[in-house]
């Protein structure tokens, strides 16, 4: 029973063990979660000076 | 398997025995300044006033000291000590005769210290700024923490030194080499302080002079105050990039990279004091400004160790069978308190580097300086990423050094300190955060202002304070709990002391990353480019120097 249900849900597809793509995104992330925490503080330095 | 040989290395019981003496002092005084921390929130809440006169600043005195300099400098010297003896050999008597002469001098310091903050005759914050005077023997007592740190930092380069000399022409031990640059990182840091207590606080705090020069004493300080940040995060770096792969079962990513990675924070480090002293009268914005400069070239050492911790994660989880953008980060093992508790601590970072960088952008840091801001701003570095590392790297080393084992139920327990810390430290710190952008100040107990209404906003704030501040006094109970059983209860056994391997481990590290001359030269060359003219500056163009006060 279990092992024809996990037959079923093979993934054909094949991807590149040694793909760093996550790490990318991950990176992008990062770096837009810093520009987003800075432009903010900017913006409140901009209207209090 | 050809590393499991390696991996059950043990560090020597001789070498175990000075790590676990710098543990106990380190987890007194987290035990001491935990409950102080508790105190403080509480107090800032205006529901709860302290007893028997207690004044608020002096227990903030114990706490900034306990976990700021007491906590941190023992376990780091404590954890380097084993990690130098783990990877480069058991330490040589003379060695070990000479790092415990180190932990020695450092405890007795810290017990003068102390004794005079606990008498109420130091009640002047961690960073003891000059005007507030404290009693000569608070001076005398860091001074001897100082310098017995220096002395059992020589242990480590004693042991490194014999390594490279048994081993000409090869690369050193990943983490015998990031331990060395912390302690050498530490010793050029140091000098600063050392600087202002000998030649500045201590005689004037004796009556051997009556003026001390605020600003040079400040500037000597923070000289030393940034690289001290530093020298707390790289132990953590030193466990997220060479210990927590092995814990996962994955590789480093690169080994030169990591060392590279550390030798730009040598580099960097330390010539950028002025950034906490940007609205400071009497110093050069120029100067100011080539400072914010070379603080801005930290972030990339910090990005390229987020690249190489993302990328060894999703290495490790590809090896597995994970697929898609993000599908690594399930398969990690979340149910090990070894990799748990540092990954809530690195994660924690993010929010941490991202203030970072606004606190150092010269203008903006008028928007938060000496807000509460700031206190959010390193218990998330400091108080969250480094010690919830620190903690992590206990609930392997304490029982590797006394020859216990983690237990399934305190790994449990360890998993459960990290997400109550983490929980805690949200509500905490994010009120912190916000109050501070609403100009709520930081080392302040509580005070309406006069029915100030702006004063009144930050009240809110300072509840949540109060609640993340006891959830974390929990996190604290637990941590102690669990030190207490691994140190002398939990059962008899063999707990590995992990050191990953690089990925590619036939491609060495280039040999001028182990060039001192070289990397020293361009630390005092940065150093000296920095501070010179300003502080020829400073000194020329001083104001009368002040009296001494004390405020308590
Ligand atoms: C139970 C956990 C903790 C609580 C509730 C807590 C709470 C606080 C609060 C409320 C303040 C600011 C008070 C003020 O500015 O008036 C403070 C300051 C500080 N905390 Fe913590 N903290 C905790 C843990 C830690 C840890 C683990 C560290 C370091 C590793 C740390 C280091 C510091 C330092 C250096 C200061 C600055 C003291 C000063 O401004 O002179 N804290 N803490
Ligand atoms: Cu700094």
């Amino acid at each position: 029973m279990a092992k024809a249900e996990l037959k079923t849900k093979h993934k054909t597809e094949i991807e590149d063990s040694s793909s760093l793509k996550g790490t990318l995104a991950s990176v992008f992330l990062l770096g837009f979660f810093i520009i987003i925490t800075w432009v903010s503080v900017y913006y409140l330095f901009v209207e209090r000076f | 398997m050809v590393n499991s040989a390696v991996s059950k290395i043990k560090v020597d019981p001789r070498d175990a025995k000075l790590s676990m003496a710098h543990f106990y002092v380190a987890f007194i005084a987290l035990a001491l300044g935990g409950l102080m921390g508790l105190l403080q929130t509480l107090v800032r809440s205006g529901k709860y006033e302290l007893p028997g006169g207690i004044g608020y600043y002096q227990i903030l005195t114990v706490h900034g000291v306990m976990m700021g300099l007491v906590l941190t400098t023992f376990f780091i010297m404590g954890f380097q000590y084993a990690a130098v003896s783990r990877t480069a050999g058991t330490h040589s008597n003379a060695a070990r005769r000479t790092g415990w002469i180190g932990f020695w001098t450092m405890t007795a310091g810290t017990a003068m210290a102390a004794t005079m903050v606990l008498l109420n005759k130091a009640s002047v914050l961690y960073t003891f700024y000059a005007p507030l005077q404290a009693h000569w023997i608070f001076y005398l007592g860091l001074t001897l923490v100082v310098v017995g740190s220096w002395i059992d930092g020589a242990a480590q380069i004693m042991t490194y030194a014999k390594w490279r000399k048994n081993n000409p022409g090869k690369p050193s031990p990943l983490l015998s080499f990031m331990a060395v640059i912390n302690t050498v990182l530490w010793i050029v840091a140091t000098l600063g302080v050392a600087a202002t207590v000998l030649f500045q606080l201590l005689p004037w705090s004796l009556g051997l002079v009556d003026t001390v020069d605020v600003l040079v004493s400040r500037t000597l300080f923070w000289y030393f105050g940034h690289p001290l940040v530093y020298f707390w995060l790289l132990p953590a770096y030193m466990c997220w990039y060479t210990i927590i792969p092995k814990i996962i079962g994955g590789k480093i990513f690169s080994d030169s990279l990591a060392r590279l990675s550390f030798i730009l924070f040598l580099l960097f480090s330390i010539p950028v004091g002025f950034h906490h002293q940007l609205t400071e009268p009497g110093i050069d914005p120029a100067w100011k400004f080539f400072q914010v400069v070379l603080t801005f070239m930290v972030v990339i050492p910090s990005l390229m160790t987020a690249f190489s911790l993302f990328a060894t994660f999703e290495r490790y989880g590809r090896s597995k069978g994970a697929t898609g953008l993000f599908g690594w980060f399930k398969v990690l093992p979340w149910g090990d308190a070894r990799f748990t508790v540092p990954f809530i601590g690195m994660a924690s970072f993010i929010p941490a580097g991202a203030g970072g960088i606004i606190n150092a952008s010269n203008q903006m840091d008028q928007v938060v300086h000496n807000t509460i801001w700031i206190t959010g701003h390193f218990h998330l570095t400091a108080a969250t990423s480094v010690v919830l590392t620190f903690f992590g790297i206990s609930y392997w080393l304490i029982p590797h050094l006394t020859g216990r084992k983690l237990t399934k139920a305190m790994n449990k327990l360890g998993i459960i300190q990290g997400w109550v810390w983490f929980i805690g430290m949200v509500f905490m710190s994010g009120a912190m955060h916000f109050e501070g952008l609403l100009g709520g100040p930081r080392r302040s107990a509580f005070s309406t202002y006069g029915g100030a209404k702006q004063a009144a906003e930050w009240i809110p704030y300072q509840i949540a304070q109060a609640v993340g501040g006891s959830i974390l006094f929990l996190g604290i109970i637990l941590v102690l709990i669990i030190f207490i059983n691994l140190a002398f209860f939990a059962p008899k056994g063999e707990e590995e002391f992990p050191v990953g391997e690089a990925e590619n481990p036939q491609e060495s590290a280039p040999m001028v990353f182990e060039n001192w001359k070289l990397w020293l030269g361009i630390t005092a060359a940065l150093i000296l480019f920095a501070y010179t003219i300003p502080f020829i500056d400073i000194i020329q163009n001083a104001p009368p120097g002040s009296k001494g006060f004390k405020t308590w």
